[in-house]
């Protein structure tokens, strides 16, 4: 299953933004294309769709759009093939998954969505946690 | 034990002697209490102190002189105590510092002295005496620890165990049980008792009381608990000798509402609570001192909680309010707290299900419709238990929405808010004590405020005052004078047509109590104006003694009056579009009109959640800090015991967030500073613990010019167990309700 996922190791640091840039793209489609096989070691059909998988990974990669040292992207990418190469192994488990991507993904979402700004930091402690 | 042993281990070591000698000298070591075996001589040596430290009475006590001529002294232990005429030897013991074991006497109860574990040795009385019932008499000399008084004590103790089963283990009262800590404190250190002991058929005394007879030392302080507190005879005491029992006599259950204490009284486990039984030992429980919301009584209660689930309630002790007793409601309504409760915001589907969202989407749909009506469509109902800072957000919300309708359940169409002697019991709870003669009007208090009953009952027992009441038949548990049952009875009195007037007006201290079931009557000004009459006419409101009093049903009646949470008119329900409920589920929602979009924000899933649009889970009043007003205007606060369940949020915040959504926000986002804008609006709210008097009397309300009706009073409470959404949720108040009171 992993086959193409064996031999991974550390690849010499991005020369370039563009490269870094590229790199990404790359790691955004090997995990789209892992999805599939995710879905099925998981057994996810039910609580989750291909899509939002997909659109959760981007939305990961989304966070962190604002950097633009090479070396940083290099190192988040690195951590998101061994978070990526964890899942396919399965070396995690479903709640696991779940618990990060499917449940958790809304907070990741929302806490992205423009509706909060401008809103009290009581509301924002109001929406997090009933202890505030 | 522990020191022969070590003086004769040193003296052993030492060499001092030969081990030959050992076995003996070890044996009379053993031997707790030597001197006892011989008391008189051990008394012969005994030294009286000569100066001897300060003691302060037994808890912090104060004695009151009624006369200070009455005066007397008596030497405790050496130690001379100024005590009033007429105490006990128990008594002056205590305010000596001096603590007596006991088992029988109760200072709430009257005197049995039949345990005999108070014995105590007076100088020149040949035998010990028994303290709780021996009046203390000028230069009596007492003495608390001399062998006499210790082996007196061992004896009975003795006495005691015998008949008394080895089941500490698996008794629910262990660890806080008096035989367990006197026999460790006073008790001998081994038994010799061989026999077989005696055992007793259990009793069942209903749903709340469960007995393990066996364990009883038949110290009658659960039957003079029922017959002189509670008032009802359920409980006796059947056969003599080792044949003594406790029980009802032919099997019946105890149905009194006060019948829980007789777990608190029981010194041993013979009577526990049966909701309670084996589930938790008071040892792992975390007590958390708060008020009771219950009624408008306000009852101090401790809530007892392990981890994140309420175990049990147990009475606090408060003078001005429950004494040290709660009613079976209140001590027994706490598993409602587990049930039915809302954990999630949700939001009605167009299929007329619920669906769990986040507050976010809730909060925004909510806001999304108050935008959509005109401000005085929107009405606001505070429900029965909730608490002043909630009514205050309440109250400013909607306000700031343009709408001023917003009240409070259970205050009727048109409350009376501008004074504040027209809402409270101005007599105060204690002070009904003084009073001498009781006129209830259209009140059972012994359902609507039962502590306020015990008052009453206190007092007619105690000095015969009389009481006449004006109401539908009921079963009080005192004497009274059933007058009449509606409001024409009241104009005779008033008139002075009817023999009660001449009572009220020969009384010293009368009182009069009108119940808070008279607010929702349409002729509700003309009642209070004849009973003012008749207050007038008997001098009820005096400088010196205010007796006019009305008892409220509800914990947050008081507070919303305060608030002024008052709607402009009475009829807004059927003409409203936007409807939020806080916590209020005994408003007639049929009335509600059928496109109207109902928010529900509350803790338990009761009648409002049936017409609710949205739902805004909320925290119960176990589980937030919140402010209430009891009937005589004290002001307490409930102090969070266990944490909230799913994703409930504290009533102010959730408004406080609605209002931010909405585009209203309010100006203050903690509870201290919700709390000083309580204070511009009624001060008296932030004066904690402390009951604020009415300052302004009736004299200053208009007159009104309406006519009584002659509608008789109608009965409020109808049940007593079930008056609100956690009690409703309860299943101990549910078998209560069809066990009890059927009867
Ligand atoms: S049941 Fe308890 S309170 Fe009643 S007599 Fe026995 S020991 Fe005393
Ligand atoms: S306490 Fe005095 S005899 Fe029981």
């Amino acid at each position: 299953m992993a086959h193409w996922m064996k031999n991974l190791k550390v690849q010499p640091n991005s020369t370039s933004l563009e490269e870094a840039r590229k790199r990404t793209f790359e790691f955004f489609r090997l995990a789209c294309r892992s999805i599939p096989s995710i879905m099925e070691i998981y057994n996810l059909q039910d609580v989750v769709s291909p899509s939002q998988l997909r659109s959760t990974v981007a939305s990961q990669i989304r966070k962190n759009s604002h950097v633009t040292n090479p070396k940083v992207i290099d190192m988040l990418l690195f951590k998101g093939m061994e978070e990526l190469k964890n899942f396919v192994d399965h070396a995690k488990q479903r709640h696991h998954i779940i618990g990060q991507y499917v449940v958790g993904r809304k907070g990741l979402v929302q806490d992205l969505g423009p509706k909060d700004e401008g809103i009290s930091n009581f509301l924002k402690n109001f929406y997090n946690s009933k202890y505030s | 034990m522990g020191l022969g042993l070590l003086a004769s281990r040193t003296l052993l070591r030492s060499g001092k002697i030969q081990p030959g000698n050992f076995t003996s000298l070890l044996r009379r070591c053993i031997v707790s209490t030597t001197e006892l075996q011989n008391a008189e001589a051990a008394q012969a040596q005994a030294q009286p102190d000569t100066d001897l430290p300060k003691r302060s009475p037994v808890g912090g006590a104060r004695v009151h002189f009624p006369n200070p001529e009455d005066a007397i002294e008596v030497f405790v232990d050496g130690y001379p105590v100024k005590i009033p005429k007429g105490m006990t030897v128990l008594q002056a013991c205590e305010i000596a510092g001096v603590d007596i074991p006991r088992f029988c006497y109760h200072s709430r109860l009257s005197i049995a002295g039949n345990c005999r574990m108070c014995l105590v040795e007076v100088e020149k009385s040949p035998k010990p005496v028994a303290s709780c019932a021996m009046p203390a008499l000028p230069g009596m000399k007492i003495k608390t620890d001399t062998p006499i008084a210790k082996k007196a004590r061992e004896g009975v103790m003795e006495f005691l165990l015998m008949n008394h089963p080895l089941d500490c283990p698996i008794c629910d009262q262990g660890g806080e049980c008096d035989l367990q800590d006197q026999s460790m404190a006073f008790g001998s250190d081994r038994g010799r008792f061989t026999e077989t002991k005696r055992s007793v058929v259990d009793k069942n005394l209903g749903p709340l009381v469960k007995t393990v007879m066996t364990r009883c030392i038949q110290c009658t302080r659960c039957v003079r608990f029922a017959t002189e507190i509670a008032g009802v005879q359920d409980l006796g005491m059947l056969g003599r000798g080792s044949g003594e029992e406790i029980g009802t006599y032919v099997e019946r259950l105890m149905t009194s509402e006060l019948s829980g204490n007789v777990i608190d009284i029981c010194p041993v486990g013979a009577l526990t609570s049966k909701p309670f039984a084996f589930k938790a030992r008071n040892w792992e429980l975390k007590g958390t001192e708060t008020i009771d919301v219950t009624d408008a009584v306000g009852s101090n209660i401790r809530i007892d909680s392990r981890g994140p689930e309420v175990m049990r309630i147990v009475p606090r002790l408060n003078e001005d309010i429950n004494e040290e007793w709660i009613s079976d409601k209140t001590r027994f309504f706490y598993d409602g707290l587990k049930r039915q409760r809302l954990n999630d915001p949700m939001i009605r589907g167009p299929d007329g299900r619920f669906k769990a969202v986040s507050w976010r989407d809730a909060l925004a749909v909510v806001a999304e419709v108050i935008h959509q009506v005109k401000p005085d469509e929107i009405v606001g109902v505070a429900g029965k238990l909730s608490d002043a800072e909630s009514m205050m957000a309440l109250k400013d919300f909607l306000n700031k929405m343009g709408s001023n309708n917003v009240w409070c359940e259970g205050n009727g169409p048109n409350p009376n808010a501008d004074i504040r002697s027209g809402y409270i019991m101005n007599t105060s709870i204690s002070g009904l004590e003084k009073a001498d003669v009781f006129l209830l009007v259209g009140t059972q208090p012994r359902v609507e405020a039962a502590m306020v009953n015990a008052r009453i009952r206190k007092t007619v027992r105690a000095t015969q005052a009389k009481v006449g009441y004006v109401g539908p038949a009921t079963d009080l548990n005192y004497d009274h004078e059933h007058l009449g049952t509606g409001p024409q009875i009241l104009k005779e009195i008033a008139e002075g047509r009817h023999p009660f007037s001449s009572t009220l007006t020969n009384a010293k201290n009368p009182c009069i109590i009108v119940g808070a079931g008279v607010f929702e009557r349409n002729d509700k000004d003309a009642i209070f104006s004849v009973v003012e009459t008749i207050a007038g006419r008997a001098k009820v409101v005096r400088p010196d003694w205010n007796g006019l009093n009305v008892l409220l049903l509800n914990a947050a009646q008081a507070a919303a009056l305060d608030l002024g949470l008052i709607p402009d008119s009475g009829k807004k329900i059927e003409s409203s579009k936007f409807i939020y409920l806080m916590g209020a589920d005994d408003v007639n929602l049929e009335k509600v009109p059928e496109d109207a979009f109902v928010v529900y924000q509350g803790h338990h899933g009761d009648r409002g959640v049936y017409r609710a649009n949205v739902i805004f889970p909320a925290s119960a009043f176990s589980e937030k800090e919140g402010t209430y007003v009891n009937t005589e205007g004290c002001v307490q606060t409930t102090v969070p015991a266990v944490p909230t369940v799913g994703d409930a949020r504290d009533d102010w915040k959730i408004i406080r967030a609605l209002s931010e959504v909405a585009g209203a926000c309010l100006p203050y986002d903690s509870l201290s500073a919700i709390r000083s804008r309580m204070r511009t609006v009624a001060p008296n709210l932030l004066n904690i613990d402390e009951r604020q008097p009415a300052t302004f009397s009736y004299s200053l309300k208009p007159e009104s010019h309406q006519e009584t009706g002659t509608v008789p009073f109608g009965t409020v409470v109808e049940n007593f167990y079930m008056t609100d959404s956690i009690t409703r949720a309860s299943k101990v108040m549910a078998q209560c309700r069809t066990l009890l009171l059927k009867i």
